[in-house]
């Protein structure tokens, strides 16, 4: 007995040497093959949709000697410090990479020279065709423009209508609508809904995404149109803030982080909330958390007001260092085209940017959301989106904003005590 | 815990027959059987858990009880898991990966120990001093220099440039250095130079076999270790060309991650490293009890 | 290596005449042989181990934003980081982190790794189920343990309030987020450290056992005045590695928070891991990350000193 395991580790270990030696000589590396075609390289985050609808298969198909290789990191959050490792060390980068629209004002203001600048390429005609907002935030003081538009995130209003209607309250888009004409009437009708609704469920999720919602309407947030920042004294980010505080101190948020308390994904199934503002591509993140069984719960509506915001969204970019700029110009001109858009929001929910997409995608109705109106609901809120002002440390003055608010809402911190904090928190981090 | 099993030290120990009183001492109590129960139970729960939400829609998890019982989805799950990543691929240079850093460790681990544990030589516990030193290295600091020396070499993206920086370990130095201090009595050694052995010699033929039982330990240590490795594959490697954990971290693509298919991959993926262990663990039993039998 | 060939001077005249040459053979050999058998791992340690360390203490002296050049700065990296409160609150949960996950872990791995030394049934299930936990991923664990400890619908609270307790909101509170994150540490690292105490256990000399048994040593006895002493360079490396490891913590309290290094409102389980990330990974501050990842490393390195020279006092004593 003793033997024959001695013997099978034994071959184990020569196995296992064999293998990396094998692998050591195959791994030849990823040059390009010699019959002439082109390797394109594709780096993305999440679901762009296109490995998912076949679009890489066809562009080959209808571009013989181009072959793209197609690498996804789930989580933009470990995609973008990886590409930056990447970018640091000048290799590894792909061809065409996925850019955040958290991210493209840092990378306007300190990465041009990493970029393609897409003017001199072919897919400068591209350029033009967008929501009026959506290319100046990806172009540099000097005119170069380093990314093209995938999708946008306009807003709108989610909430459950049975538990609406268990508080008594309108559950017709419309007629909800019609209730809410400002992010007061929103608190007010969350002040109405607390005192009839069912045990356990809150108006809406947290503090911090109640925040943001409102911000994201806003034209000049954290930045002046000259570059200058502006978060401390700009009253539209105190306001938002008092307004969601104040929210969370009355008890109407379920305290629930987006995206990273467990229980705030279980929400959507149990009811913890009975609002969320809600940007497009969150309808489908939505529909997968609840589930089949919460199909015709959920419904959409306009944002207080009719107002129109935007959340997320995302570019394409050709690093500096690719050596097929042309190639991955006509390939990113071609995924980003409305027609390509539009087949996107049909079979994944990704909204288009460019005029001509949002046009086609203007009566798309959604049966599980009851039927929503959600092309007309998203197309108006993009076209009434304020040309925002985008800057490098959008994120981090936003992320400290909102935990600031959790700590309002979740551990019983004041709100002037939680605004100093944040305050504290930026300027240690930006100054 | 252990103070329930004291016993009155003035109990009048019958004198006679040691080797029954031994083998008496050395025998579980229902008690023992209890406390390790609990804990066993303790430990594979959460397994249960990752069964049972890998078997069930992702929605029905979050109701309130959660369900206690594995539902019907297990298999498609896995299906999902394995189409949206090269789960197979993954497996293959997870093997690769960890095998080759467990035997470059395990052996060249043995071999420093050995000598900082039992050889005299000229700076001997300043060099012991700056090994354990870069134990304390933060894994996470070299991150990116380790990267550019990667993509000069032109080993970035390659399984390689996971192995190279693991085919040694500071801990293992240390472990094997600590294990053979205990467990390797000077008198073999000094036996073996009188016969005139030379230490390479004295190393093979005795250092080893005495290790055997160390190395066993350090080799699933190690091999789970670097199966579980996370921080700088995800970053070096990409997922055409993955280990495990850099596929599962890419499981679940997409801005709705199914926690259901996250942990049928996860499943999965561990599997093979506890059919590893079941098959070394019990030779690992063995190794110890030999171990204890020559001490 | 062929010039140390000739004899050292001070060597003494070989101990049997006859074969000179093969006895210098055997002292050159034994001389060089330590060096050779520790030199690949310092050889592997400068090239991916060492030169990344002082590469990043340069780095650690520069303004490096991900994906710009570096711009010198001096030390104004480190006085930003000795006057930031974010720091010293991340420094001092890292030390609370640390204590609520290793003293139990400890504790509890001897205890086990006694029981496991016992003989009886099942003990290969119970070795091997000790050391399950190990087996799976940091990220697997952290996302069961996350499910479990959840406010609305986590199982926790759920058997918690079959014995009558309010919901507790594990992640937003101070303790409780500590708390929980030690649970997932220790219900990794138990059944590990176990089977360490119980490797080290299997070493001990029989002999001492069976001496203390004539002696009419009790088992509590016999775990304390033969086992316990047996076992201290074990118990002193395994203190040494579970402090480093504290230190470091990281996987645990990222996966915990929803993969975001905040570490909850209050920075409550915000450890110098993860302080050191969003510096870096999210801020993109590599200078900074840099700084903090160096700090951090001199830290560890005066605790495991003291450490080591407390555990050593105690155990001469």
């Amino acid at each position: 007995m003793k033997n024959i395991r001695k013997t099978s580790t034994a071959a184990l270990t020569t196995a296992v040497a064999g293998t990396l030696l094998l692998a050591a000589c195959g791994g030849g590396g990823g040059s390009a093959p010699d019959d002439g075609t082109t390797v394109l390289t594709v780096g993305l985050f999440g679901t762009f949709g296109y490995e998912e609808l076949g679009l890489f298969d066809r562009y080959e198909a209808e571009h013989p000697g181009i072959t793209i290789t197609y690498e996804s990191t789930q989580g933009e959050d470990k995609y973008w410090p990886a590409l930056q490792t990447r970018l640091a060390s000048g290799s590894g980068v792909a061809d065409v990479q996925g850019i955040e629209v958290a991210r493209i004002a840092d990378v306007v203001a300190n990465q041009q020279d990493l970029w393609t600048d897409l003017r001199n390429t072919a897919a400068a005609p591209s350029i033009d065709g967008y929501v009026e907002w959506k290319e100046p935030a990806a172009t540099t003081a000097d005119g170069a423009v380093l990314g093209l538009g995938t999708d946008i995130g306009p807003m709108g209003i989610c909430y459950r209508s049975d538990l609406l209607a268990q508080a008594g309250l309108p559950t017709d888009p419309a007629a909800l609508s019609a209730r809410l004409t400002s992010w007061d009437d929103y608190v007010a009708l969350g002040t109405e809904y607390r005192a009839a609704a069912p045990a356990g469920s809150a108006w809406m999720d947290s503090a911090g995404g109640f925040y943001n919602a409102i911000i994201s309407t806003e034209q000049e947030i954290y930045y002046d149109a000259t570059g200058n920042l502006v978060h401390e004294s700009n009253p539209a980010v105190r306001s938002a803030f008092d307004t969601a505080a104040a929210a969370g101190q009355a008890g109407l948020t379920a305290r629930l982080e987006q995206f990273v308390d467990p229980g705030w994904d279980a929400g959507f199934a149990s009811g913890s909330f009975a609002t969320i503002a809600c940007p497009s591509w969150m309808i489908g993140y939505i529909k997968g958390k609840a589930g089949d069984a919460g199909s015709g719960l959920w419904n959409v509506t306009t944002l207080p007001g009719g107002a129109g915001g935007n959340w997320g969204g995302a570019y394409l970019g050709i690093p500096a260092s690719s050596e097929h700029v042309e190639e991955a110009a006509e390939l990113i001109a071609w995924l980003t085209a409305p027609e390509q858009q539009a087949e996107v929001f049909a079979s994944v929910g990704n909204f288009p940017s460019t005029t001509a997409a949002i046009a086609m995608v203007g009566d798309a109705t959604d049966p599980w959301f009851n039927g929503a109106p959600i092309g007309q609901i998203f197309s108006d809120s993009s076209t009434n989106a304020p040309v925002q002002i985008l800057g490098p440390e959008d994120g981090v003055i936003k992320s400290a904003m909102v935990q600031a608010l959790l700590s309002v809402e979740a551990n019983g911190v004041t709100p002037a005590d939680a605004w100093n904090s944040a305050l504290a928190d930026v300027n240690n981090q930006v100054g | 815990m252990t103070a329930t099993l004291e016993r009155p030290p003035v109990t009048p120990v019958p004198p006679p027959a040691s080797r029954k009183r031994l083998r008496r001492n050395d025998t579980a109590g229902p008690l023992a059987y209890v406390l390790l129960g609990i804990t066993a139970l303790v430990f594979l729960v959460p397994f249960y858990y990752m069964i049972v939400a890998a078997s069930r829609p992702m929605a029905e998890m979050n109701r309130t009880p959660p369900p206690l019982t594995p539902g019907p989805d297990l298999w498609s799950n896995v299906v999902k898991a394995i189409d949206s990543q090269d789960i197979g691929l993954a497996l293959v240079n997870s093997t690769i990966v960890s095998g080759v850093i467990t035997v470059s460790t395990v052996l060249l681990c043995t071999l420093a120990g050995f000598a900082f544990a039992k050889l005299r030589f000229r700076g001997r516990a300043a060099l012991f001093g700056v090994a354990l030193g870069t134990m304390m290295i933060p894994p996470s600091l070299g991150v990116v220099p380790l990267y550019a020396l990667m993509a000069n070499l032109g080993l970035a993206g390659e399984l390689s440039s996971v192995i190279l920086p693991s085919l040694v370990a500071a801990f293992g130095v240390f472990f094997m250095r600590q294990y053979l201090i205990q467990t390797l009595p000077d008198e073999l050694l000094d036996a073996a130079k009188v016969d005139g052995a030379t230490s390479l010699r004295t190393f093979w033929s005795i250092v080893l076999p005495v290790a055997r039982p160390g190395m066993a330990v350090l080799a699933m240590l190690t091999f789970m270790t670097a199966w579980n490795d996370f921080f700088w594959p995800v970053i070096t490697l990409n997922s055409s060309n993955p280990t495990v954990q850099v596929a599962l971290n890419n499981l679940g693509s997409g801005y709705v991650p199914d926690t259901s298919v996250i942990m049928a991959g996860t499943l999965v993926g561990t599997l093979p490293v506890i059919v590893v262990f079941l098959l070394l663990g019990r030779q690992i039993v063995g190794g110890i009890i030999a171990g204890a039998v020559k001490g | 290596m062929p010039t140390t060939l000739r004899p050292a001077p001070g060597v003494r005249t070989p101990p049997r005449a006859g074969t000179p040459w093969r006895t210098r053979l055997f002292q050159v050999e034994e001389r060089t042989a330590p060096y050779a058998y520790i030199a690949p791992f310092f050889l592997l340690f400068a090239a991916f181990g060492l030169f990344p360390l002082v590469y990043t203490a340069w780095i650690s002296l520069h303004s490096y934003k991900l994906g710009s050049d570096m711009e010198w700065l001096g030390l104004d990296n480190y006085t930003w980081l000795l006057s930031n409160p974010e720091f010293y609150n991340a420094l001092w949960k890292t030390v609370t982190i640390g204590v609520l996950s290793t003293v139990p872990q400890l504790a509890i791995a001897l205890g086990l790794a006694h029981l496991l030394n016992y003989r009886m049934r099942g003990r290969t299930f119970f070795r091997v189920s000790m050391i399950m936990p190990y087996a799976t991923s940091v990220a697997a664990a952290a996302l069961v343990f996350a499910q479990l400890f959840g406010r609305d619908a986590g199982a926790v609270n759920w058997l918690l309030g079959i014995v009558g307790v309010d919901a507790v909101d594990w992640r937003n509170g101070d303790w409780t987020a500590q708390v929980a994150i030690s649970v997932i540490v220790i219900w990794r690292w138990t059944g590990y450290n176990a089977l360490i105490y119980l490797a080290g256990m299997q070493s001990i000399s029989q002999d001492l056992y069976e001496a203390a048994a004539l002696d009419g040593a009790s088992r509590w006895q016999q775990f304390r005045h033969v086992t316990l002493p047996g076992l201290r360079p074990t118990i002193l490396f395994t203190i040494v590695v579970s402090t480093i490891g504290a230190s470091q913590l990281f996987g645990e309290p990222l996966i915990f928070g929803g993969g975001k290094p905040d570490g909850g409102a209050l920075g409550q389980y915000q450890t110098l891991g993860l302080f050191m990330y969003q510096q870096g990974w999210t801020y993109g501050s590599l200078g900074r990350a840099a700084t903090v990842a160096w700090v951090t490393f001199l830290l560890i390195i005066v605790l495991v000193l003291v450490n080591t020279r407390l555990a050593k006092r105690r155990a001469s004593k």
